[in-house]
């Protein structure tokens, strides 16, 4: 039986009137791959912030390892989106320091062919391109030889190739057992590298799942058509998930639809009395669907206006 | 508790004392690479000994100190203020500024070894200083040293390092960063002025020679003097004054004591707004 890496219960931040995280219930078991999916803003970077102890949560609990995060950092590498280090050394000499801060470590040629900078070994930081500094900070990561490995967006400055080879390294990584949790707002980038997605928007998890089953859940049809059909009737229609409108005006406008299925939301819509015309229906990409999912809707909008 | 996963490739490190040893290594190379600091910190002090000191070589005063030994003991106290000021609060400043610092606390290493590696460089640059102006005072000026007296005068200056250092990173946590650079400069100057480290105490008007005793760089200078030459040579010199040794040994640790907890609060702020 796997252990519990990390636990959270009921973590919430929040700056000011505004939760950026509301209530994270997360559990990680070791040895696991979990994507944190969101959208940006979604909250994926605060929540690592305090996995990792460099911020308080406002409420709720925190445990890595069975323990406060500060306690455990000798166990945990994180890449974060902030790839400032010193100027005045090499790449080469801040994985040399950093390395030494840990019980153990990766010896600094392995780590630089790790994070490909071999040819970058003498370079100072100001001389590296925004790919480069983000493949530092993945050496820096894993120079402690981490049981756990936190990485914020770390394919955002990379190019595909890079990509690659970055995740190549990475399932180094989890072959050896250690566990590892990412943040990204690229879907078929989770789908690919992780076992478990975790997709979190307005500072909630509201799936969590495998990759085939988040996948399931945004698959499907988008149905655009202009109606004078309200809302909340379109949404209790079968197999409807989401629905957008254009604008707020009463009356005929462009709405759009996603559902499971197209044709009993047709059957049901020409049944009915509204107007239906300028029907499109689609199949929905997984992109797509997924901003759909996990973008401010409609509903939030009404749940504000009760 | 969860099994560690060891990469087969990973080696123990050596703790705590690797640690310190790779920042102060770091702290050498960071200051090599950026000879500015090197110059205007290190080797300034010598020049303005040379300019200012050497001139009296061949006087002698009546207890057998040389006028000579005693400017080696001002430009060496201005090198220790000015350096630990610099170092500690112009530099740190703009490392707070860059994010690596609060990247640091996501490791392993405690706050402490960053400072550690600091107040190490710090040391073996005042060893510099002093070496380098004592080397000049005796071979070029004649300073004809006591080795007792030029062994505890050394110790002070190393004490006044580790003193005055807390006093740069209080300034450094408490200014605005970007201000910080300009608050040293500002502070450092009179410090040095007053203190009598640029030319003797009785040549400054009398009003600021009444404020001399509330600095603290004041009574390091006192502590300093008093261990090269004694009280008949101090006060012909023109460094002499009614305070005791103990006196200003006192005030000298109580400052270095509050700048270190004026530093410690101030760090706490910033890991508190931080982490808010």
């Amino acid at each position: 039986m796997p252990q519990t890496v990390v636990r959270t219960s009921g973590l919430r931040k929040t700056y000011g009137a505004v939760d950026a995280v509301a209530g994270i219930d997360l559990e990680v078991k070791e040895g696991e791959v979990v994507a944190v999916l969101g959208p940006n803003g979604a909250g994926k970077t605060t929540t690592i912030e305090m996995l990792l102890g460099l911020r308080t949560p406002t409420s709720g609990v925190v445990e890595v390892f069975g323990a406060d995060p500060l306690a455990v950092r000798h166990r945990v590498g994180a890449m974060l989106q902030d790839t400032d280090a010193p100027e005045s050394l090499t790449v080469a000499e801040i994985v040399g320091l950093v390395g030494s801060y840990y019980p153990y470590r990766l010896p600094t040629p392995l780590v630089l062919e790790r994070a490909d900078l071999v040819a970058q070994a003498r370079m100072r930081v100001t001389q590296l391109s925004g790919g480069q500094r983000a493949r530092l900070s993945f050496g820096l990561a894993i120079v402690g030889d981490p049981d756990l490995l936190y990485l914020d967006e770390p394919t955002a400055s990379l190019d595909v190739g890079a990509r690659r080879g970055f995740w190549t390294q990475v399932s180094g990584l989890t072959d050896l057992g250690k566990t590892i949790l990412f943040s990204t707002h690229n879907l078929a980038e989770a789908d690919a590298v992780a076992e478990r997605i975790v997709v979190i928007a307005r500072g909630r998890v509201i799936h969590d799942g495998t990759p085939q089953q988040i996948k399931a859940l945004v698959a499907g049809r988008t149905l655009r058509l202009t109606t004078d059909a309200p809302l909340s009737s379109v949404r209790d229609l079968p197999g409807v998930r989401n629905v957008h409108e254009a604008d707020g005006l009463p009356g005929s406008r462009p709405i759009t639809i996603q559902a499971a299925t197209a044709e009993p939301v047709l059957h049901a819509l020409f049944a009915s009395p509204y107007e239906v015309r300028d029907l499109i229906v689609a199949e929905a990409s997984l992109e797509e669907a997924f901003v759909q999912l996990t973008s401010v809707g409609p509903d939030v909008a009404e749940e504000n206006r009760r | 508790m969860s099994t560690t996963h060891r990469s087969p490739e990973a080696v123990a490190t050596r703790g705590r004392s690797g640690m310190v040893a790779a920042q102060v290594v770091s702290e050498i190379r960071r200051t090599a690479r950026v000879p500015e600091y090197f110059i205007g910190v290190v080797v300034l002090p010598v020049i303005l000994f040379a300019m200012f000191g050497l001139p009296n070589s061949g006087e002698t005063l009546p207890g057998g100190t040389t006028v000579v030994a005693m400017i080696f003991v001002s430009f060496a106290c201005y090198g220790v203020v000015s350096q630990a000021l610099f170092s500690f609060g112009a530099e740190l400043a703009a490392e707070r500024l860059q994010g690596w610092l609060r990247r640091l606390r996501s490791t392993p290493m405690p706050m402490w070894v960053y400072f550690a590696g600091k107040l190490a460089l710090n040391l073996v640059f005042t060893l510099v200083i002093v070496g380098g102006i004592a080397l000049l005072a005796a071979l070029a000026g004649d300073a004809r040293f006591d080795a007792s007296r030029l062994a505890t005068t050394t110790a002070v200056l190393l004490l006044g390092t580790l003193v005055f250092s807390p006093m740069g990173s209080a300034i450094a946590y408490w200014a605005r960063p970007r201000a910080a650079s300009t608050i040293v400069n500002l502070v450092f100057l009179p410090l040095s002025f007053l203190s009598g480290f640029f030319f003797p105490l009785s040549q400054l008007p009398t009003v600021l020679q009444g404020v001399a005793p509330w600095l603290p760089t004041y009574h390091f200078g006192q502590l300093a003097w008093s261990s090269m030459a004694p009280a008949a040579d101090r006060e012909i010199f023109g460094a002499g004054d009614e305070t005791s040794i103990a006196v200003s040994l006192v005030v000298v640790l109580a400052w270095g004591a509050a700048c270190t907890v004026a530093t410690a609060a101030g760090y706490r702020r910033e890991l508190d707004r931080e982490r808010g």
